[in-house]
């Protein structure tokens, strides 16, 4: 109701308060046009933020070529599939074995609803998107120490301790405790409200009933015919819920980024490079090793070395400007003539680690045995995470989960292990959830980002003071140069941070070359 | 990636192991578990060795890798096998403590404010390490540095606000 009496700036104003417009501040499609005749623009990187800035570059009338590392473009936006090879610093190397439409994200794996940028590149190349079940109230959760390492389902979990919390603050109502904090009127709707959220009895008690085995399921569930009466379920006590400590994750569909709905491109996140790689083809140089950045008063030169074809030497390459999406933990060891305020910028983001292990099952025993329809069961052991496939539910044939995210120290130790290890690993602490695991276990692969030749970390890891010491700098164009990717941007790890940042650059890489300035 | 402070600062409360090391046997150089089992997301990020060699190959190898030669993909990891810059065991100190480039700061309190921490090593962890590496590999550097030293290598605050060194 509010837009229909109030301007647009009030509406705004009243969508920011109430959480709505506080998104990427994706505006929609740029609109750049008129780029001065003949002038071109070198990209580095072809991940989301140098496939975006090419793709709009070009749009604008440059000259683009783009300059990438890989044999294929996406960067971390990628997905490893039956047939993909995998070789890892080191020389680890992994043959995927994964059946046909089955896959992997190593990397991203979700689109949240308010990353429009995302999506409408998504809509633009005509890459298909599903849901992805962020919050799966059959999934588990987990801790070694809690219940004698029982997994309990989420909804048991969840409905036993907004019920305890529900009685709990009833009784504190009922007793007139919080005489001084809400009025009487509002008392009664608080009453009223924690009967409906914690599935109370007319005594305002979460107590075994109908109504708390209608939020955390029965005993029995009920049926159809003489033996169809349902049996009602007895709560956790709330010392138990406390204790176990298992209440720390019921909160991770709700923080924004998570929300449903949520998104996954259909096929593997891969596929958005995939459709960028296709409109951007001849664009694109795959395979190219950058070694040296330069600049001057005329333009840009990158020096690279062609990986698949080492004995054609350095090559090098002219534009008018640069867009420079590498990731600085690779940037930071090329030499590259830019100021000092960037280059300290560039050399004070250390990159996080991250793994993500993949796994396939002979058959898909979470939904056969468990009724686990998608989503993420979580846990404490150093997996983290079972993530369930989102599609092909009730499949008869293998199906494949993520069956660990790591981070912090367990992602540093599982990085210094062998690929199979990893997996090795994987299966042995899943085992303790789902017991199916040895024995449905079929193959498995295993990414650690700090061994990704291309990437060298998951991701740049900005501590407040460093954001406030080089952020700025690492934004603003030096020269000819201007840097993007999710570094440059205040979503660290989204590919909307990188698409934004592309798209920031690019408006002002373009103002610039517009007006004719030069570099002082 | 997905990875956003989701606000929940989850620190695991978890009794000390008892003997956890599990010994794999194996001519490379594979971990063992010093840490306790199931700590998970919610990890300190705390190695429990003060065992050089399990540091590292719990660690460092990581990036460094077994045989401590480096790798080179995009850009490179150092070899640590005949590195001269290792004769200083200050410079190694001060890089384990405060990082470099990508090499993250190890002497932190692990708190980079996301919703992981990231590994940290005390100063008896920091000076095995280094006197590992350094007679190892082929290595063959004099001298050693003790916990101590390491300590008042320490500075306040492992941010990057100066230049890279």
């Amino acid at each position: 109701m509010i837009g229909v009496s109030a301007g647009s700036a009030a509406m705004y104003q009243a969508m920011t308060s109430l959480g709505f417009a506080a998104d990427s501040g994706y505006q929609g499609p740029i609109q750049l046009s008129g780029a001065p005749s003949g002038a071109s623009v070198l990209v580095l990187g072809a991940g989301i933020a140098g496939l975006v800035a090419a793709y709009e570059l070009r749009k604008a009338g440059y000259q683009v070529q783009v300059l990438e590392y890989n044999s294929r473009a996406g960067g971390r936006n990628w997905t490893l599939r039956g047939g993909d090879r995998y070789t890892e610093l080191g020389g680890f190397t992994q043959e995927c074995q994964f059946d046909p439409g089955l896959y992997i994200n190593p990397g991203p794996w979700r689109l949240p609803y308010h990353h429009r940028g995302m999506l409408s590149y998504c809509k633009l190349l005509g890459v298909q998107l599903e849901p992805f079940v962020q919050c799966n109230y059959n999934a588990f959760l987990h801790r070694t120490k809690a219940f004698g390492g029982k997994p309990q389902r989420f909804r048991t979990i969840k409905a036993d301790y907004h019920g305890h919390v529900a009685e709990l603050l009833a009784k504190t109502v009922q007793s007139k405790n919080l005489d001084a904090s809400v009025t009487v009127e509002d008392q009664e709707r608080l009453l009223t409200s924690l009967r409906e959220w914690g599935a109370l009895d007319e005594s305002y008690r979460y107590a075994a009933g109908p109504l708390s085995s209608d939020r955390r399921g029965f005993e029995k569930d009920p049926g159809g015919g003489l033996g169809g009466r349902p049996a009602f379920s007895e709560p956790l006590q709330l010392r138990e819920v406390l204790r176990s400590g298992l209440w720390e994750a019921l909160t991770l569909c709700d923080v924004y980024d998570m929300q449903q709905t949520i998104f996954q491109p259909v096929g593997g996140m891969g596929m958005v490079g995939q459709a960028f790689a296709r409109e951007l083809a001849p664009l694109i140089r795959y395979n190219a090793k950058v070694i040296d950045i330069q600049q001057d008063d005329h333009g840009v030169a990158a020096t690279f070395q062609d990986t698949a074809a080492p004995s054609a030497g350095r090559q090098t390459v002219h534009a008018d400007w640069c867009v420079c999406t590498i990731p600085l933990s690779v940037l930071g060891q090329i030499p590259m003539k830019v100021g000092a305020p960037m280059a300290n910028a560039i050399a004070a983001v250390p990159y996080a680690a991250a793994v993500k292990v993949g796994l396939q099952f002979k058959r898909r025993f979470w939904e056969q045995d468990e009724q686990i329809y998608g989503g993420i069961t979580y846990t404490d052991l150093p997996i983290s995470n079972i993530g369930y496939p989102n599609s092909g539910f009730f499949g008869d044939g293998k199906g494949v989960l993520l069956g660990g995210y790591l981070w912090g120290l367990d992602a540093a130790k599982f990085t210094a292990m062998t690929p199979d290890q990893r997996v090795a690993k994987a299966v042995e602490y899943g085992s303790q959830i789902h017991p199916q695991y040895p024995k449905e276990f079929d193959t498995g692969v295993a990414v650690a980002w700090h061994r990704s030749p291309f990437t060298m970390g998951c991701f740049g890891m900005w501590t407040e003071e460093a954001r406030a010491a080089h952020y700025d700098a690492l934004c603003a164009i030096d020269g000819r140069i201007v840097l993007a990717g999710e570094h440059a941007s205040y979503l660290p790890a989204w590919q909307e941070g990188a698409l934004m940042s592309a798209l920031d650059a690019i408006g002002r890489l373009h103002r610039r070359a517009v007006a004719g300035a030069m570099p002082s | 990636m997905n990875i956003r402070n989701v606000g929940i600062r989850i620190r695991a409360r978890h009794a000390l192991a008892a003997g956890m090391a599990l010994a794999l046997a194996g001519v490379t150089a594979q971990p063992a578990w010093p840490q306790e089992e199931g700590v998970g997301m919610f990890s300190t990020g705390k190695l429990k060795t003060i065992s050089g060699a399990e540091v590292f190959q719990n660690i460092c190898q990581g990036c460094h890798m077994p045989d401590g030669k480096g790798a080179s993909g995009a850009g490179r990891y150092p070899a640590l096998a005949g590195d001269g810059a290792l004769a200083s065991t200050k410079f190694m100190a001060v890089t384990l403590l405060e990082g470099r480039r990508n090499m993250p700061a190890f002497g932190g309190t692990g708190d980079m404010g996301l919703f992981f921490s990231v590994p940290t090593l005390d100063d008896d962890q920091i000076a095995a390490v280094i006197n590992y590496v350094r007679s190892s590999f082929g290595n063959h550097f004099k001298g050693r540095i003790t916990a101590t030293e390491v300590k008042a290598l320490r500075r306040p605050s492992t941010d990057r606000l100066l230049p890279a060194h």
